[in-house]
């Protein structure tokens, strides 16, 4: 017994070098709960999220920093996958930890559980990065998503906030136990011996012809479990309540970081584990792909809500993103995808940051708060429809640049037809991008113009040079990718 | 003076953005800087441009000041440029047509000036930018960046329903050019398993054309239709073309100016540089399909502009007449054909700006375009009614004027290839001559009522921004010969690339149909009449041998001439 024990911490402080960002947020962020809770009183509790910018910066160097290498019973693997995509949640939570600072300022709602609730949430999303086994990717998804729930219902004096957590919460829940299902039929039809994504795929080609069915019903179960977490149609229907209710900064991370490790994650388990068994899952996906770009694009044309706009849209991204999962070539897959995540994730947080920018002075929320912004804050109005223009995918916008990689995959791959629904449906998402950039530089303001804060000033800023030069940057882009 | 290279290219091509970002830093109350600004950088930009016109050698159909630096080696994209003798005439009318739009637009923009010219600054290098491009990803760049200034220009200063136009313009155009990237990428990859190399080069792709030819039917249609309908939007052709008359009418004059004269010739400009050359056997294939449209097009905007109360609108259904007659032209893919719809392409660009412009003073005037508000303009405006007069002249093709030259050769093109469509086609010039002339009438003469008595005649300023045009409306009328020996060479490439062997096989038929007369004249002449059978023999057998060069024909004469004495 104590030689099980024994042989069990050996093998943990063999890996942990493995988790050394993920250990690191966990611990750092249990000691700012206690005793770092009681530094700051209340009227100085804004003060953590420089320090959260900190511990941020902090990991992004341990993950830069890390080797490549598996462990803990070959359920994390450490590889370039891992590495680009926790950079991407790293980038995505750093965004909102920024948008945060003042509108809760101005909410009066600063508290250090809810730096720490992002931290710990983001270590999960780190595991579910690197997680190379069905089980690992489970815990992580629900170690990543518990923290998002509570994040999600924050503002516990607000009716719209809880509503969206709870709905939020329940579906979660009920996806989580849809995945861990279709999970269990795999174990079961791979011969009970292992749910390892890569010995998954040798059991499951292995498997008898009269598990077939399980294996399918297996599959299909995954693959509606994870296009939950992604909120991919037909399983998005929580994901524009839960956007419109939660607080701005938290909607701006929702949309960015656990969407790239929910991709990571995707890529890795069909890329990976259901390799094999492509007819199984390809059409499936296809269709779910497609309908999201449809109606994530069609549906974000009637909204009036600005957030319900972004939440629809992003629906409409994943959609594309998809396109990448469906790759043959995995790796290729993965490349696309991460840097089409990367340039989805300043874009998104650029807009985001001109929401919230507006939302504290009590507009923001409708997208006729937008009415004038041209002539009220010209800069901010111009950043916004460079982001706008480069999340339709205008050229010579990044956006365009990440589209254009990902549909040169797709149709390399042969999804012509699918691909020309995802062009014809960016075109269709033009529109109502536009139908802000009309409100914005076409109206009357009303009201007078108002200086900005700091910290978004520096997001829109940034995010808008990076979004209007970025394509000439294309090869340095792709070199990144090509780490992946 | 300057020697023309692809720097100097670059300058001419970027010069309006540039300025246009230094403009950024002038705070908004400096309506004058901005005017004189864009009006001086439009036209350093134009005189700029002018060397290539003489240094452009016009005996090669190569790309002339090519230039070409790495951008994106993982993808094949480079950033490369250059000019033939089509792009070159498209070029030029771009800049020529700069500093008239900018002009124009002193006293039609009354409100935010800054935003104004700056996306006019844009907009100019955005289309230069696509006729300079040799790489099909930087031209889809170009192509679609084009869009978003004209959003802004018509969505802010145009008329009442300026906001629906102008999103009808962008998603139209938008959701057309889609389909033709999609196009792009196939073909890329296509490329890319036959020659095992990712690159997006324009002669790489035109270098395709045979390997496309192999594809399946189905494979080569869908291809061509994409890269068709993306131009035919841009055109428009019909049934594309329902955007053009509502961004028209909404667009401020400089907006209808720049629409008009450079923008639909995108479109057909597309049609001369991808589809063609690309996908000659789909085109070929499809072609009655294209003819059929064009003729509708031609037939039907001369129709619906018949009955417009609006002149602006007219002059918009007008556009979709005429540029059907360019289409018409190209898809003959003879030389002539192609010759004459690129002419007219630069003809169009020159009479529908000057429409445009005339019916924007009336409405800077009397804030009204309806003809029927209008009669006996001649007398209170002599200037503007000769001025009005020469561009509706130059627009129904009046010999001595542009529009002759140019709708003459379409005619003679598409004679050759399909008779009974040149004659549709003519229906539609006659139509053409009565709705223009028709509304000149309404317009001019007449009865006058007092509110038009008090117009006040062309100022310096308009006189000035007309001249250039009725200049040119002139020149071209009169000496055409410059710009036909600009196309010489690329129209003979291009036509050798859709129908390879064409100028062969009619430098043959026009030796054979020499030596048929000849022959003829052999046999009715009684002192050769034994030596006829020869005759016909020999110039048949010559003709296979000969390299298809004109200059050919006289030795040619003589040889069987030579032989009948014998």
């Amino acid at each position: 017994m104590t030689g099980f024990a024994q042989g069990l911490l050996d093998a943990l402080l063999r890996d942990a070098h493995l988790i050394t960002p993920q250990l690191f947020l966990i611990t750092v962020a249990t000691l700012m709960l206690w005793p770092g809770d009681l530094f700051f009183n209340r009227a100085e509790k804004h003060k953590w999220a420089p320090i959260t910018m900190v511990i941020l910066a902090i990991t992004a160097y341990l993950v830069v920093k890390s080797v490549d290498g598996e462990g803990f019973s070959r359920m994390y693997s450490l590889d370039g996958l891992t590495r680009g995509f926790q950079l991407l949640c790293i980038l995505g939570s750093a965004g909102a930890v920024l948008l945060s600072v003042k509108l809760l300022d101005s909410l009066k709602q600063q508290t250090v559980e809810y730096y720490a609730l992002i931290l710990f949430s983001l270590a999960g999303m780190l595991f579910l990065c690197g997680a190379t086994d069905l089980i690992s990717v489970y815990f992580s998804i629900e170690l990543m998503a518990i923290c998002i729930y509570i994040l999600v219902a924050y503002l516990r004096e607000r009716a719209t906030s809880v509503e969206a957590g709870m709905k939020y919460f329940l579906l979660g829940a009920f996806s989580s136990g849809i995945l861990v299902y279709g999970i269990s039929l795999l174990f079961g039809a791979a011969g009970g011996t292992t749910t390892n994504l890569a010995d998954l795929n040798r059991a499951l080609a292995l498997a008898p012809t009269t598990s077939n069915f399980l294996v399918y019903s297996g599959v299909l179960m995954v693959l509606v479990g994870m296009a939950f977490k992604v909120a991919a149609v037909p399983f998005h229907m929580w994901a524009p309540d839960a956007y419109e209710g939660a607080p701005t900064p938290i909607t701006a991370f929702m949309a960015t970081a656990p969407k790239a490790a929910a991709m990571a994650a995707f890529l890795r388990v069909f890329g990976v584990g259901f390799h094999g068994v492509t007819s199984d899952w390809v059409l499936p996906l296809t269709y779910i792909a497609g309908a999201s770009m449809i109606l994530g694009n069609v549906a974000a044309v009637r909204q009036e809500s600005m957030k319900r706009l972004l939440a629809y849209s992003s629906i409409a991204h994943v959609g594309y993103m998809l396109l990448g999962v469906l790759s043959g070539d995995p790796r290729a897959g993965a490349q696309a995808v991460w840097l089409y995540m990367l340039i989805y994730i300043v874009m998104n947080t650029g807009a985001f940051a001109v929401v919230i920018y507006l939302q504290g002075k009590g507009e923001g929320e409708r997208i006729e708060d937008f009415k004038g912004l041209g002539r009220k804050h010209p800069v901010l109005a111009f950043a916004m429809m460079v982001f706008l223009l480069s999340l339709a995918g205008i050229p010579p916008l990044v956006g365009f640049f990440g589209k254009f990689y990902l549909f040169k995959l797709a149709i390399e791959q042969g999804y012509v037809t699918l691909t020309t629904i995802a062009l014809l449906t960016s075109a269709v998402s033009a529109y109502y991008y536009l139908g802000v950039v009309k409100e914005m530089y076409f109206k009357q303001p009303e009201g007078e113009a108002a200086p900005m804060g700091a910290a978004a000033v520096f997001i829109v800023s940034v995010a808008c040079a990076l979004v209007l030069v970025g394509t000439a940057f294309g090869p340095w882009l792709l070199d990144w990718a090509m780490k992946i | 003076m300057f020697t023309a290279n692809t720097t100097l290219m670059l300058v001419a091509t970027f010069l309006p953005v540039l300025g246009g970002l230094v403009l950024l830093f002038v705070p908004k109350e400096q309506r004058r800087v901005f005017e004189v600004g864009s009006l001086l950088l439009m036209i350093v930009s134009l005189l700029l441009s002018l060397p290539f016109w003489f240094g452009y050698d016009r005996a090669s159909d190569a790309v002339q000041w090519a230039g070409s630096w790495t951008w994106i080696p993982a993808l094949g994209v480079r950033f490369s440029v250059g000019m033939d003798g089509i792009s070159l005439l498209l070029w030029l009318l771009t800049t020529f047509i700069g500093p008239i739009a900018a002009a124009c637009s002193f006293s039609s923009i009354l409100e935010r000036h800054k935003e104004y010219y700056i996306w006019l600054l844009v907009l100019q290098t955005a289309m230069l930018g696509v006729f300079i491009t040799q790489d099909m990803f930087l031209f889809y760049l170009f192509w679609e960046v084009m869009l978003v200034p004209m959003y802004f220009l018509i969505g802010i200063w145009g008329g009442p329903q300026k906001l629906y136009a102008a999103i009808k313009l962008f998603l139209y155009t938008l959701a057309g050019s889609v389909l033709m990237l999609v196009a792009i990428l196939a073909i890329y990859f296509l490329q890319h398993k036959t020659t095992g190399s990712y690159d997006f080069s324009l002669a790489s792709f035109q270098a395709m054309a045979p390997i496309i030819a192999q594809q399946s039917k189905n494979y080569q249609h869908l291809m061509a239709l994409a890269f068709f309908v993306g131009f035919a939007i841009k055109v428009p052709m019909f049934p594309f073309h329902t955007w053009l008359p509502d961004a028209h009418v909404q667009a401020p004059t400089a907006g209808s100016v720049i629409l008009a004269a450079i923008l639909l010739k995108m479109g057909t400009y597309g049609f001369v540089r991808f589809l063609l050359p690309i996908l000659p056997t789909a085109t070929k294939e499809l072609m009655p399909w294209f003819i059929a449209l064009a003729l509708i097009g031609i037939v039907y905007g001369a129709l619906v502009a018949m009955i417009q109360k609006d002149m602006k609108k007219l002059v918009a259904y007008s556009s979709v007449s005429h540029l059907g007659l360019c289409m018409l032209g190209l898809f003959a893919l003879n030389p002539y054909g192609i010759k004459g719809g690129l002419f007219q392409m630069i003809n169009h660009g020159i009479s529908t700006s000057g429409l445009f412009l005339a019916v924007g003073i009336v409405y800077e005037r009397r804030h009204t375009r309806m003809i029927a508000d209008f009669g006996g303009l001649s007398k209170s405006m002599p200037v503007y009614a000769t001025i009005f007069m020469i561009m509706t002249m130059s627009s129904i093709g009046l010999p001595l004027l542009n529009g002759f030259i140019g709708e003459g050769v379409i005619l003679m093109g598409s004679f050759q290839a399909f008779p009974w469509a040149a004659l549709v086609a003519t229906l539609g010039i006659i139509l053409g001559a009565a709705y223009m002339l028709w509304m000149f009438q309404r317009v001019m003469f007449g009865p006058i009522t007092a509110v038009n008595e008090k117009m006040d005649d062309l100022n310096l300023r308009e006189v000035l921004y007309f001249a250039p045009l009725v200049i040119a409306a002139f020149w071209i009328g009169l000496y055409p010969k410059p710009l036909m020996d600009v196309m010489d060479a690329p129209v003979h490439k291009l036509v050798e690339q859709v129908s390879p062997g064409f100028h062969a096989a009619e430098a043959l038929a026009a030796k054979q149909a020499v030596a048929a007369k000849l022959g003829m004249q052999g046999m009715t002449a009684p002192a050769h009449h034994e030596a006829a059978p020869g005759h016909e023999a020999a110039p048949a057998g010559h003709g296979h041998e000969a390299a298809p060069a004109a200059h050919e024909g006289h030795e040619h004469h003589e040889a069987p001439a030579h032989g009948g004495g014998n």
